[in-house]
């Protein structure tokens, strides 16, 4: 597929595809990006008391990784994320959620019962819930990042970090065609 | 009650969009009319009061989902066009025509738009959530209230296939690694 049109949306194309800087993206982003990130954190902690929660909070922090893609390029991303922080975010975030389910279970309540927590916390049910909901921000951002990588790296490319095993899978994609 | 002009704009934005969306032969074009279309889907949540969803849509409809979409055509092929608009296949239409006959049969029994007296408003149980839930949970929000507390378990399993998501795209594409 020649790039003649719609450069500025298809600028994350997949790694070996030719990446066109753009100075009026790469300095977009840069502004907004920390103001994005922070608006995630903050639907994410605020959304007991207004609208939003760990799913839109968890989504918006993670499209400002998915947004530096778009700018500098998918691969520098990729090297700059480390692995094992996205996968020990998403562990983290399961955990958390289930560990305040078994914790009130071990404290002689019913799963998930917050108020079993209220001898250890002041207003338990409260901060627990908002304990929940950034487990759940670090699952759904970890998430999105995961998929935008994996989506990039696609089916048949050679990807740095894996194994020989996409070689293989390389015949049945049969999408290069169109790129060249 | 009466819409307004912005609604009325917002509806028939949202309805060329969806049309756009199906009928543009291009594949960007056709993910961008999407990505209009969840955006406007969005707008129409929030003036209907439903402003977690709309927050929802916006990220996940109009963001993410078109940010994987044109992954995905960067990473296949995008065919050439030589029209812009696919030919129309009635007999689709017809079928579909059919369908949103069959819905709208149930429009009339709907009530209306912040009727007071709408089943849903004067149900016992959203009165119940509405007038216990911050005494029970503490939380304000009393959608967040019902997510994470009393439909803690539900929302759990919701984390849990987001979850499983990630692991089933890297078993799909044979990768060992998220980055």
């Amino acid at each position: 597929m020649s790039d003649a049109g719609g450069d500025s949306e298809a600028g994350t194309p997949p790694a070996d595809a030719p990446y066109v800087e753009s100075p009026i993206i790469m300095t977009t982003v840069r502004l907004i990006a920390p103001f994005v990130f922070t608006y995630g954190l903050f639907v994410m902690f605020h959304g007991a008391d207004t609208p939003g929660g760990g799913f839109q909070g968890g989504v918006l922090v993670g499209s400002v990784v998915v947004m530096i893609g778009f700018a500098f390029g998918v691969q520098p991303t990729r090297d700059w994320v480390r692995n094992e922080v996205l996968v020990g975010l998403a562990v983290a975030g399961v955990l958390t959620f289930v560990g305040v389910g078994v914790g009130a279970l071990l404290l002689g309540e019913s799963f998930l019962e917050y108020d079993a927590y209220a001898g250890l916390v002041p207003h338990a049910s409260k901060y627990l819930i908002e304990l929940v909901e950034l487990g759940i921000g670090a699952i759904v951002a970890t998430v999105v990042v995961g998929l935008y990588f994996s989506l990039a790296a696609g089916f048949d490319r050679e990807s740095p970090r894996s194994d020989a095993a996409d070689a293989a899978d390389a015949t049945t994609a049969g999408a290069d065609g169109g790129e060249a | 009650m009466t819409p307004t002009i912005l609604e009325v704009a917002l509806l028939g934005f949202v309805l060329a969009c969806a049309l756009g969306a199906a009928l543009i032969e291009d594949v960007l074009g056709a993910i961008l009319a999407f990505a209009a279309y969840s955006l406007g889907i969005s707008i129409i949540w929030v003036i209907l009061q439903a402003p977690d969803v709309g927050l929802t849509e916006a990220a996940v409809g109009a963001g993410v989902m078109t940010i994987l979409f044109l992954l995905a055509i960067a990473n296949t092929a995008r065919e050439p066009t030589s029209r812009l608009f696919e030919p129309i296949g009635w007999r689709s239409v017809a079928l579909v025509g059919a369908f949103v006959a069959v819905l709208a049969l149930a429009l009339p029994s709907l009530p209306a738009i912040g009727d007071p007296t709408a089943p849903v408003v004067d149900y016992r149980v959203t009165e119940h959530y509405l007038a216990n839930s911050y005494e029970a949970t503490g939380v304000k929000n009393a959608v967040t209230a019902v997510l994470a507390a009393y439909r803690g378990l539900d929302t759990l399993g919701e984390a849990i296939v987001v979850f499983t998501a990630a692991a089933a795209a890297l078993v799909v594409l044979g990768r060992e690694v998220l980055t």
